[in-house]
């Protein structure tokens, strides 16, 4: 397979040329590694004298730990030593989740095992450290605690009621975070519009159901008094940072090794207070220490999200011009804000944007984040950009029925214009190289809804509800330092690549970046070979080892390509012309006349040209050979961080067409489609995959994936078995398509594509669903959409 | 009465033998093939739920995680590492043009699956493929990759 | 795979506590060992006893494998039963040509039961003695008034399936005692086996799900039996509900009354008792709309 879209990129140079790998669908190579069973997955990784640990979890969602009873538990079999609080405190100073640029965050101290006070169900409270994983659970049995079992404060929307049970006594009340946006003047824009709608969503607690879980080994040595930490994390360095910080080690003498990942989507770039307590124990007991979460404690302590509830209103006028939006979202985070990134991020994201794809000259939003006894939320994939997505888009699709507008009509009169940026959204935030425009033209090309109005009207006949949807929205990529480094968070905004000629003549990278399956190791191959101008399969490439690779900050936030990938292509560039120098220099020429093809240093003109491979072999071998004065780096490195805004923003648009059994309230998907501009498309496959898997998480949230609580606060369904993922038979085929807008931040000007799917389907699900209700009177607000909500829609039950 | 905690037991994996191996009784086939280094065979949730560990039992697909190691006393074992025939490397070559994976943990079950689809020989539709592949789990691909490299293996194996 | 009815309160675990491990020679030597360990488990095909084991929800103290004692997978025809062994996993029933002849109906069933390689392994008689009130083979065999074969210290007894379970669970298999087959009437002249469930993903527990026999002469029906599952805490047969239908013919508002009456639902993660209620009602339909198809 060797698909070549388009020459997306002018800078890039043309598609023709040898080596041309940019803008290609070639297949992961280095990925069949995984076909033939050899990834190396955390648990995979067995050490000399490696011990294993359980956790204590408290079984209620807040509790009084009155005392713990170790002794019996102590002496079974295989067991090394049991810890709590007291013991791993000795080792591991406790955390903060607040920043300081979003307003006051109020959160309490965290450590690694809840001390007097647990406050979620699943928070670990002690730790058993045994020959097995097996036997320390046969330990866990025989600890004895003494519980007080307290009140819980369940329900994010009484968390600031009067009589609210108050989770930290010390902060006074239950809010942890509350930020208004105001521009213009709503209250008078909502008097002048001739129509205005509104409507109040839900959004289910979900989580990443990540297929590996997270897992850690810990290993000091304290001969070298170095920590070695193999983790399958998202940020290497940022962990590094962390666990120095906290256990008090040399930074220079943590590394983090982390190799392949089975999926993050954001679950595994946080601060978990297990990890953490491995690391200790690690550091205490001198030994290795393995830690996978089984899946049970996957779904109780791995982050949630979503989790919110937004009321929102939308006022036109009577030619469908928006005319002002407000939105009040409500969002509970659990007990604690997770460290270090906070559990803010998510509200701000719906209030930065809800909107973003439209002129709306008069926005209020206004977002409260609350403490409940839940399992503690932060950001997974798509960070709040469904909450916000679909509170737009259903409005928006409101509007249109109200006034009686077409759905695509509506949208395009009121999207900011393709030749209109730089500009800025609702919220203020500025938006560049962004083409809703084209993006909803090329949507309705390939979808064609006048077909789906006909269908519609066939299926009412026959009894069967259908509908369709189309969507705008803005995605958050490539973050800046204005994301978190501003807030006094140690996480690195920039990334960074170095790239050598070795004397064989191979290319060897390495990346900040790491590989959690996206393909990072791929386009980071296909860039420095297009750039360098050699074979891709003479490019080796290291990823996910602090000692081993340029600092960064790893992969989040679809950054991968847009700032990695540029670190990437300047090294390349840098290293490109250190070997036209010194091979000018040999060949007794100038510069401009050479080029490097295939692995060879060619003259632009014919002639003789020498091969890479023998170059090196000069310089490192025979330097003597190289005329005085030349600089003989073989080796360059290079960094890049997005610089003056917040974010790239990526657009995408969607649609799909759903039909609904009226019996039994079953939704079936018959087709989606997507349109992405993510600028530069360095593996096009790779990126409309990206978009496919988004789609399909997108899908959980909005059908399936909830978090199911008692009044207690006792998670119900925490086992894959009850806790619905996507599976193959309930998902559709998704046709993908581009527009191409490049970032003009970059030469590469390739922006993030990974959180549009997840972003953008769970709305147009939720418009397609109701615009199939509709011809009933019908509608549903609440996801996931169950097939019991749909049937209370339909008032059949 | 040869009631035990721990058992020994042979059988052969990837047609390697293992004569008299000692196992504890309550240990799954899934962390026992793990200990001997066939890694490969990947841990998704331990319940059955979600096709990670799914390997190939004298010729049948199961799920490792629910057959106990004593179980496998005298059978035949096939992990992925020992995916390596005609058919397998074709079905491997099938996926990494589809990349009918991304992050390569669900793929073991997912090729296992596969295989035990091809070896049926029936000619399967898309949503027949899908239907087939619903126990296994996969979080990144959206299945759609997975299911046009099992329905371009379907083609070329009939 | 296991339906976990409740999220265990309290330590959560992912592996099995110890137990001892047996292999059983023959029936009279599990039957032995079981008469002896009130604590001691049968292990067939295992594959809803593990995540059990796993998850340390049930923690035996031995183990008896049944699933190498030979002769308990036959599949034939036993007079005017189709008999099928206990130790017949649901793979080997699907692909079985007998059942395919003699009771097509089986196959279709089989195909909503987990996925293919749960069903490699899973075996019909351990489907059958686990009792679980989703699935769906024991109201099977409930619908179709099977016969169960025990297997105990004083020989083998049969009992029908309409007193075989007992609860949640709960099945009338005694302390020395194992499921070794069950044999299913053939169908006569006029019979015919349907089936039908709502699940929210393929292969999941059903919602509710329902299995009619139904007797029809001359293109109508004659007579009815209607057993749900996934509705309460066993299979519920709603004779009341199945006679008024053969004198109303399907009227929606008539038969939920009727069911809401004879069945005590009960809502579980995926659906309220209303809702297992109107599914119920609605299955009804859909297995008429099916026989007239």
């Amino acid at each position: 397979m060797d698909d070549i879209k388009v020459n997306q990129n002018p800078k890039l140079g043309s598609i023709d040329r040898p080596n041309s790998y940019i803008g290609r669908s070639l297949p992961r190579e280095n990925a069949k590694k995984h076909l033939d069973g050899g990834g190396q997955f955390v648990d995979d990784l067995t050490l000399p004298r490696m011990v294993h640990v359980a956790f204590l979890r408290s079984p209620f969602a807040h509790a009084e730990i009155k005392s713990i009873d170790t002794k019996t538990a102590k002496l079974s079999d295989g067991v090394i030593d049991i810890f709590t609080a007291k013991e791993i405190d000795e080792v591991c100073k406790p955390w903060v989740g607040v920043l300081g640029h979003l307003g006051e965050m109020r959160s309490p101290e965290q450590s690694p095992l809840a001390k007097k006070i647990a406050r979620w169900q699943g928070e670990p409270i002690a730790v058993v450290i045994a020959n097995s994983r097996a036997q320390a659970e046969d330990a866990l049995e025989l600890i004895e605690v003494d519980w007080l079992e307290k009140d819980a404060q369940v329900d994010m929307e009484t968390a600031l009621d009067p009589n609210a049970v108050i989770i930290h006594p010390e902060l006074g009340n239950n809010l942890f975070w509350t930020r208004t946006v105001n521009q213009g003047d709503v209250d008078k824009a909502f008097k002048e519009a001739d129509a205005v709608v509104e409507t109040t969503l839900d959004f289910a607690r979900h989580t990443g159901v990540t297929l590996e879980s997270r897992g850690i080994v810990a290993d000091w040595n304290k001969a070298e008094n170095k920590m070695t930490i193999y983790h399958n994390g998202q940020a290497p360095h940022m962990m590094q940072h962390i666990i120095a910080k906290h256990l008090d080690l040399n930074e220079g003498l943590v590394r983090i090794i982390s190799r392949d990942v089975g999926g993050s989507f954001g679950i595994k770039v946080h601060v978990y207070p297990d990890e953490m307590a491995v690391t200790a124990i690690s550091k205490k007991l001198g030994r290795p220490v393995k830690f996978i979460a089984d899946r049970l404690e996957s779904f109780t302590t791995d982050i949630h999200a979503r989790c919110h509830k937004i009321s929102g209103k939308l006022g036109v006028d009577k030619n469908g011009k928006i005319l002002a939006m407000e939105i009040d979202d409500l969002s509970g985070i659990g007990p604690f804000s997770m460290y270090p990134r906070t559990s803010a991020i998510e509200t701000n994201q719906v209030l930065n944007l809800s909107g973003a794809p439209y002129v709306i000259p008069n926005y209020k939003a206004v977002g409260t984040v609350v403490f409940q006894n839940k399992t503690p939320m932060c950001q997974y994939r798509a960070v709040g950009h469904p909450i916000a997505v679909a509170i737009t888009e259903a409005l928006i699709d409101k509007a249109a029925y109200k006034i009686g507008m077409d759905l695509d009509k509506i949208r395009k009169i009121n999207f900011i214009p393709d030749n209109s940026y730089p500009n800025k959204s609702p919220s203020g935030v500025p938006l560049e190289d962004l083409s809703h425009q084209a993006s909803m033209d090329k949507l309705l090309e390939i979808m064609d809804i006048e077909k789906f109005e006909t269908k519609k009207k066939d299926d009412y006949q026959k009894g069967i509800l259908s509908g369709y949807g189309v969507i705008s929205m803005c995605e958050v990529t490539n973050p800046s330092p204005l994301f978190y480094g501003v807030g006094g968070a140690h996480i690195s905004s920039q990334d960074g690549a170095s790239i050598r000629l070795e004397g064989s003549g191979a290319i060897h990278l390495s990346s900040s970046i790491t590989e959690q399956g996206q393909g990072t190791e791929a386009i980071m191959k296909q860039i420095a070979a297009d750039q360098l101008g050699v074979k891709l399969e003479s490019v080796r490439v290291t990823l996910g080892d602090t000692d081993a690779t340029p600092y960064g900050g790893g992969t989040w936030a679809s950054r991968g390509a847009g700032i990695g990938g540029e670190a990437v292509l300047k090294a390349a560039r840098k290293l490109k012309d250190n070997i036209l120098n010194i091979a000018a220099a040999i060949m007794q020429t100038d510069k401009e006349s050479l080029d490097i093809e295939d692995n060879n240093v060619v003259r632009k003109n014919g002639g003789e040209g020498i091969s890479l491979q023998k170059l090196a072999e000069t310089v490192y071998y025979r330097g003597h050979e190289i005329p005085k004065g030349t600089n003989p780096e073989l080796l360059a490195t290079a960094s890049f961080l997005i610089e003056g805004i917040p974010f790239v923003f990526t657009n995408s648009a969607m649609g799909c067409q759903v039909s609904i059994d009226q019996d039994t309230g079953i939704i079936k998907i018959n087709k989606f489609w997507a349109v992405e501009d993510c600028g530069t498309q360095i593996n096009p496959k790779l990126v409309e995959e990206q978009i496919r898997g988004g789609v399909i998480q997108g899908i959980g949230g909005a059908l399936f994936e909830e978090c199911v609580y008692d009044d207690q606060g006792n998670m119900q369904n925490a086992t894959m078995a009850d806790y619905l993922v996507p599976m193959a038979y309930e998902m559709p085929d998704i046709i993908v398509d581009h527009v191409t807008t490049n970032s003009g931040r970059s030469i590469i000007g390739a922006k993030g594509a990974g959180e549009a799917g997840t972003g953008g389907a769970p709305a147009v699900i939720m418009n397609a669903i109701n615009n199939a209700l509709k011809q009933v009177g019908a509608e549903v607000i609440s996801q996931p959409i169950t097939p019991e909500k749909v049937l209370k829609a339909l008032g059949k039950i | 009465m040869a009631a035990n905690n721990t058992l020994s037991i042979s059988f052969t994996v990837n047609g390697e033998k293992f004569n008299n191996v000692n196992v504890p009784s309550r240990q799954h086939l899934a962390d026992f093939l793990r200990s001997q280094g066939f890694t490969g065979t990947h841990l998704g949730c331990e319940q059955g739920a979600c096709g990670a560990c799914t390997i190939e039992m004298d010729g049948k697909a199961v799920r490792s995680c629910l057959v106990l190691a004593s179980q496998a006393n005298g059978s035949d074992l096939k992990t992925v590492e020992g995916f390596d025939d005609k058919m397998m490397e074709q079905v491997k070559q099938s996926f990494l043009k589809h990349n009918a994976f991304q992050c390569g943990f669900c793929s073991p079950g997912m090729l296992m699956t596969t295989k035990e689809i091809l070896l049926s020989k029936k000619k399967l539709t898309r949503d027949e493929i899908r239907s087939e592949i619903s126990g296994n789990y996969c979080r990144c691909t959206g299945y759609q990759s997975i299911v046009d490299a099992i329905e371009e293996c379907i083609n070329e194996v009939n | 795979m296991i339906r976990l009815i409740c999220y265990l309160m309290g330590g959560k675990y992912m592996k099995a506590a110890n137990f001892s491990y047996y292999e059983a020679k023959n029936i009279q030597d599990a039957i032995k060992i079981k008469a002896n360990d009130e604590e001691a488990v049968i292990l067939a095909g295992g594959q809803s006893l593990l995540p059990a084991l796993n998850m340390r929800l049930s923690s035996p103290s031995c183990l008896i494998d049944i699933s190498k004692i030979s002769g308990l997978n036959d599949i034939i025809i036993d007079g005017d039963y189709l008999f099928i062994g206990a130790l017949a996993t649901h793979s080997d029933v699907m692909r079985n040509e007998i059942v395919s002849q003699k009771m097509p109906c089986l196959i279709d069933i089989l195909k909503m039961v987990a996925h293919p390689a749960i069903r490699n392994k899973g075996t019909h008689g351990g489907s059958i003695a686990y009792g679980d009130p989703a699935a769906e083979l024991p109201a099977l065999a409930v619908a179709t008034n099977a016969e169960i074969i025990l297997s105990g210290q004083n020989g083998d007894r049969s009992i029908n399936a309409n007193d075989f379970y007992l609860g949640l669970f709960e099945t009338a298999i005694n302390q020395d005692e194992i499921v070794v087959g069950i044999k299913y009437p053939l169908l006569k002249q006029g019979q015919v086996f349907l089936f039908d469930e709502v699940c929210r993903r393929h292969g999941d527990y059903a919602m509710a799900g329902l299995i009619a026999n139904i007797i029809l002469s001359s293109n109508k029906v004659n007579d009815l039996k209607l057993v749900f599952f996934a509705t309460g805490d066993k299979p519920d047969v709603a004779d009341k509900t199945a006679k008024l239908f053969l004198q109303t013919g399907y009227d929606y508002d008539q038969l939920k009354n009727s069911l809401s009456s004879e069945i005590d639902f009960a809502g579980d993660l995926n659906s309220s008792s209303e809702m297992k209620l109107h599914l119920a009602t609605i299955l009804i339909k859909k297995i008429i709309n099916k026989l007239e198809a």
